[in-house]
């Protein structure tokens, strides 16, 4: 688990306290809207300086939002320059204007997903060469993104049942290996990464309880137990999908 | 002059095993990949020297700069075809492996197959030269291209694998200040080393502890110069 000392006792902005969204023409991201920046209560001075930052990969842009007492807001940021407008990640900064010290700030958060709901595995085509898939670990809080070789059709990958049961289980079995052995999940019952939780709740819909730890690093912490979730998840996750399971044999005996 | 292409998987494949085998028998001759399925012609099609002499990576920067400005290209629009910064440098991969003595030296395969990691496509020996130009322009890139086209150097591998870093103007600013010798034309001596105060190692360990306190974006190179720690004084002469 990351932990970061804060000896400027920089304030956190919470994500509940900002809404944004992204706009698309023709479905490519043409800009974002900074719709809501709720920071009162922080108690930052009225000329301090607000900017938005977005960035992915190599690309990185800033926006002025104005100031605590002056704010800019709702503010539309044109993202046609970047080379990289998929999975964008934002950051929100308060910097105290005098000595430039960051006051407040919100790292590493993403915009709303459409009518509210948060997708917990982004997808994103791109050049891997001959790898089919991979998961890279560079959303926000380092969320999972399935990355899917763009030499794929887009509508193979969504619903060609021999994509699915050969790719989809396999993902989940390596985000769920790499949440508990590599990161490890702080609290089962309140995680402090948002994407753990996501997980989480995605594990319990599927009928899954999980073990009282997922932190290898407590003393609690039964490995075999874990891996005995991690495989009881992937089966009920293809359990729920029963039909695309036998539409797959169905082809294989076809010979399609 | 001939099109500039993108390589394909099928492509980049035998450019790899080409790669390989060239090691352990350099007689062998090179592929012939532009044609399909190992290639196809980029759109809009743009023209491209197929074995220009460059002195510099800058030099290279500048050149695909200019036709990629000729065919109304911006850097959004070719940073992340992968395929065609690994056919250039297939095309070019006589150039980039010839040192300027003559003899041939071949390094990692990432240098020539440009890598979908975007932590390591900076090392690709074509991409990342021209996407440091494409960012910061000809003055401040001088730090990280003056070197010959096929030598990759310790400015770009422990800068432009940093985003933090190499997406701010003023920091790369300031970063030549301190480490590029405008009278030579080179970078400063020492800088590289691990035993001096202020090397570019230390650069980076410093600004990624400055950039959690200080908004770093928003302070000119001056000021960021200020509040460096005493190591780097002997730099900013």
């Amino acid at each position: 688990m990351k932990r970061r000392f804060n000896y400027t006792d920089r304030k956190r902005i919470k994500r509940e306290r900002i809404s944004l969204s992204i706009i698309r023409k023709n479905e490519t991201i043409t800009s974002f809207t900074l719709n809501r920046l709720d920071l009162n209560g922080l108690n930052l001075p009225e000329d301090a300086e607000v900017y938005i930052e977005t960035y992915y990969r190599t690309e990185l842009k800033r926006f002025g939002c104005g100031t605590i007492g002056n704010p800019q807001i709702p503010l539309t940021g044109d993202l046609r320059k970047l080379a990289y407008p998929q999975n964008l990640k934002f950051r929100i900064l308060v910097v105290n204007t005098a000595d430039r010290r960051i006051l407040a700030n919100a790292n590493r958060f993403s915009p709303e997903a459409p009518a509210g709901k948060k997708s917990i595995l982004p997808v994103e085509f791109k050049d891997l060469g001959n790898q089919v898939w991979c998961v890279d670990y560079k959303g926000e809080e380092d969320a999972p993104i399935l990355c899917i070789n763009k030499s794929i059709p887009e509508h193979i990958a969504k619903t060609d049942s021999r994509f699915f049961i050969h790719v989809y289980p396999d993902v989940i079995r390596e985000i769920l290996t790499h949440m508990v052995f590599v990161e490890g999940v702080d609290s089962v019952s309140d995680p402090g990464t948002d994407w753990h939780a996501g997980w989480l709740k995605f594990c319990r819909y599927l009928g899954v309880n999980h073990p009282d730890s997922l932190n290898p690093q407590d003393d609690a912490f039964d490995k075999d137990e874990a891996t005995k979730w991690i495989n009881n998840v992937v089966e009920e996750f293809c359990n729920q999908y029963t039909e695309r399971f036998q539409e797959y044999i169905r082809k294989l005996e076809e010979g399609e | 002059m001939i099109p500039l292409r993108i390589m394909q998987p099928d492509g980049k494949n035998e450019f790899q095993n080409y790669i390989n085998r060239i090691r352990s028998d350099p007689s062998i001759q090179k592929p012939d990949l532009n044609r399909h399925p190992f290639s196809h012609e980029f759109s809009p099609q743009v023209m491209i020297d197929e074995s220009p002499r460059f002195l510099s990576k800058m030099e290279m920067a500048e050149y695909l700069g200019r036709i990629f400005i000729q065919a109304n290209l911006g850097r959004e629009n070719v940073i992340g075809e992968n395929g065609l910064w690994t056919w250039i440098a297939y095309l070019w991969f006589d150039q980039l492996t010839t040192n300027n003595s003559g003899n041939r030296q071949f390094r990692e395969v990432a240098r020539y197959i440009c890598s979908s990691d975007y932590t390591d496509y900076y090392r690709h020996l074509v991409a990342g030269p021209y996407y440091i130009y494409s960012l910061h322009g000809k003055n401040n890139s001088k730090v990280f291209l003056s070197s010959p086209i096929y030598e990759h150097n310790d400015f770009i591998e422990q800068i432009a694998s940093r985003q933090f870093i190499i997406s701010h103007p003023n920091l790369i600013e300031v970063f030549s200040i301190l480490y590029f010798n405008k009278t030579s034309g080179k970078p400063k001596r020492g800088a590289q080393s691990r035993q001096r105060a202020g090397n570019i190692r230390r650069f980076v360990m410093v600004i990624q502890q400055l950039e959690l306190t200080y908004d770093i974006y928003s302070m000119s190179p001056e000021q960021i110069i200020n509040i460096l720690p005493q190591e780097f004084s002997e730099w900013k002469r």
